[in-house]
């Protein structure tokens, strides 16, 4: 798959957004989203994801730079980026006292479809999101996972060019998280473009084709999931050794089988490999030799927390590896 | 019909479905006008026997007092529950959708040029009940139109509001202006027992057309000399005020 395609989603250059007293959310970003395509946009909270999602759906004017969605301009041509996305926003902002039904045609209505249309588009919605039990129960009755269910069917009631889900899984429980992975894999197998944002590595790393990283207002990666992990680095090796053993012999040992400077701390080793799992025998034989003993050991593949945080400095957030953070004072 | 009269009267819907569903909630704004009334007429029932008091029953004087504070309160309201949908996050998803804003805005108002029937019709049962003069039909009409405008613009000057604070924390302030707004008025007395500085601002104050307006068939006949100042104050206000919030809600995200 080539991205971007020829023809993009979403074009974003310089866009800027500065609040009151000088703040800088969004520092100057570009990016490009191809029609079709599921882009993730990682970062952590406060980074400027949910500003630039705002920018972006026309609810918030950016203070520079210029933003097309769907070939329309966010600020001068709001209207028409408006027909032509859906939108779901952190908060599924529903009305507890309409029914699931009744916010569908709401929701219809205010973005102008016929009436003949409303209801058999809104009952296939339904129940595709599987709410047809519910449709007709006022939404205050509803679990977390169904509002956000709703909230999407809410979004694609007018068959939108793009859709925007902001953080659409946060505080969800993990099955009404995964179904919601499912639905946004059939979206895009249908065509729909999609920005996500997510401060879940995971969720990234499943959904996206291609990804933007974002700290601090700026973008600080763009590429596959694939291609952003393999550029921070190749494959690690952790080693919990056994209780007792010399970790400073340990360490001697290790660092003659990979370029990086192994990180140690307590009873764990780690080290980045060039060869991956053709490495570990050898690994394994020279720690043998050594008389150093291995209790537990795990080859890992470099993941987006690595790619965030070579081009941070810092994890995201509620991703940390306590294996890689370094024991200086031992090493 | 329409979209955008299929909009507004689905943004209506919302905004009285809040009344069908929850009516416990709408309870002390009917009431208030006919407490107010009773209460009112009670304590300073009397004055009707003053000279130059223009009506001979006091309540009938006061009928159309309470008909207006219920449109401005119901106004009032529909500020306070647009700050909660902006605080709720509801007002985004309006916000979203590719209606003009002023199409948006009509919907909003439209629901409370609808709610606030409901205090005066509580208080016209109330009050025909206790013996108020029956205006007539016309008269009756007319004055439901006239509050019908009062609570539209009442709606537009809390939506200024409410987009300008963003939080029902504004709400005294969204109330107090209709409050004002109807006390410097001829709502307690006629014009001419009303002390100099006071007069001078009821003259001057739009609304005082309006209540007047409403006042015909209570007191006196219904005139067109009484009906177009309370027809061209209510232009202006709704006017004044429609376009301040049309302005509100363009500027959003600014």
């Amino acid at each position: 798959m080539q991205y971007p395609g020829p023809i993009a989603a979403i074009e974003v250059i310089g866009l800027e957004r500065r609040f009151k007293g000088a703040v800088k959310a969004v520092a100057g970003i570009d990016l490009e989203v191809a029609a079709g395509e599921v882009y993730g946009f990682l970062g952590p909270n406060g980074a400027g994801k949910t500003t630039t999602v705002r920018m972006l759906v026309t609810l918030l004017r950016p203070t520079g730079g210029q933003a097309l969605v769907a070939g329309f301009d966010v600020a001068t041509q709001p209207a028409d980026v408006r027909r032509r996305i859906g939108v779901a926003l952190q908060e599924a902002a529903l009305d507890p006292l309409m029914t699931g039904s009744e916010l569908i045609e709401l929701q219809a209505t205010l973005h102008g479809i016929a009436p003949r249309t409303v209801r058999a588009r809104g009952a296939e919605l339904i129940e595709r999101v599987g709410l047809s039990q519910a449709a007709g129960r006022r939404v205050g009755t509803y679990s977390g996972g169904m509002r956000r269910r709703l909230d999407l069917a809410m979004a694609l009631i007018h068959e939108p060019e793009v859709l925007f889900l902001d953080e659409p899984t946060t505080g969800l429980d993990p099955t009404s998280r995964l179904t919601l992975w499912e639905e946004v894999r059939r979206l895009r197998d249908e065509g729909t473009t999609v920005f996500l944002t997510t401060q879940y590595l995971e969720e990234a790393d499943q959904l996206a084709d291609r990804l933007g990283i974002i700290a601090a207002g700026r973008i600080v990666a763009t590429g596959t999931p694939a291609a952003l992990k393999a550029e921070v680095g190749r494959p690690h090796l952790d080693l919990v050794l056994a209780p007792g053993t010399d970790l400073r012999r340990a360490h001697e040992v290790v660092t003659r089988f990979g370029d990086h400077r192994p990180v140690a701390d307590g009873c764990h080793l780690s080290i980045e490999i060039a060869r991956g799992a053709g490495d570990i025998a050898p690994i394994l034989r020279a720690l043998d030799d050594a008389d150093v003993a291995v209790a537990e050991l795990e080859l890992r593949q470099p993941t987006l927390d690595d790619v965030f945080l070579a081009k941070t400095g810092e994890h995201l957030e509620g991703s940390g590896n306590p294996h890689s953070e370094a024991a200086a004072e031992l090493v | 019909m329409s979209g955008d009269l299929r909009t507004i009267r689905a943004l209506m819907g919302r905004g009285l479905n809040e009344i069908l569903r929850v009516p416990g909630g709408a309870i002390p704004g009917v009431l208030a006008p006919t407490i107010f009334m009773l209460g009112l007429s009670a304590a300073f029932g009397k004055a009707a026997a003053l000279p130059n008091f223009t009506a001979d029953d006091f309540r009938t004087f006061i009928v159309p007092v309470g008909m207006l504070q219920g449109a401005g309160f119901t106004g009032a309201a529909t500020g306070v529950n647009l700050a909660r949908d902006i605080e709720q996050g509801w007002f985004d998803r309006l916000m979203l959708a590719p209606a003009r804003r002023s199409v948006l805005l009509a919907g909003v108002v439209a629901s409370a040029c609808l709610r606030c029937l409901l205090p005066a019709t509580f208080l016209l049962v109330v009050a025909f009940s206790l013996g108020v003069d029956w205006p007539g039909v016309g008269a009756l009409a007319l004055g439901a139109l006239l509050i019908m405008g009062l609570a539209a613009a009442a709606a537009c000057y809390a939506t200024v509001l409410a987009l300008r604070f963003r939080t029902q924390q504004a709400a005294p302030l969204m109330q107090v202006g209709t409050f004002v707004a109807i006390l410097f008025t001829t709502a307690y007395v006629p014009r001419e027992l009303l002390s100099d500085w006071l007069r001078a601002i009821a003259d001057l104050n739009p609304v005082t057309h309006v209540l007047e307006g409403v006042r015909q068939g209570f007191i006196g006949d219904v005139t067109w000399a009484q009906t177009w100042p309370a027809l061209v104050a209510l232009a202006g206000l709704v006017g004044l005020f429609g376009a301040l919030a049309v302005r509100g809600m363009r500027r959003q995200g600014r």
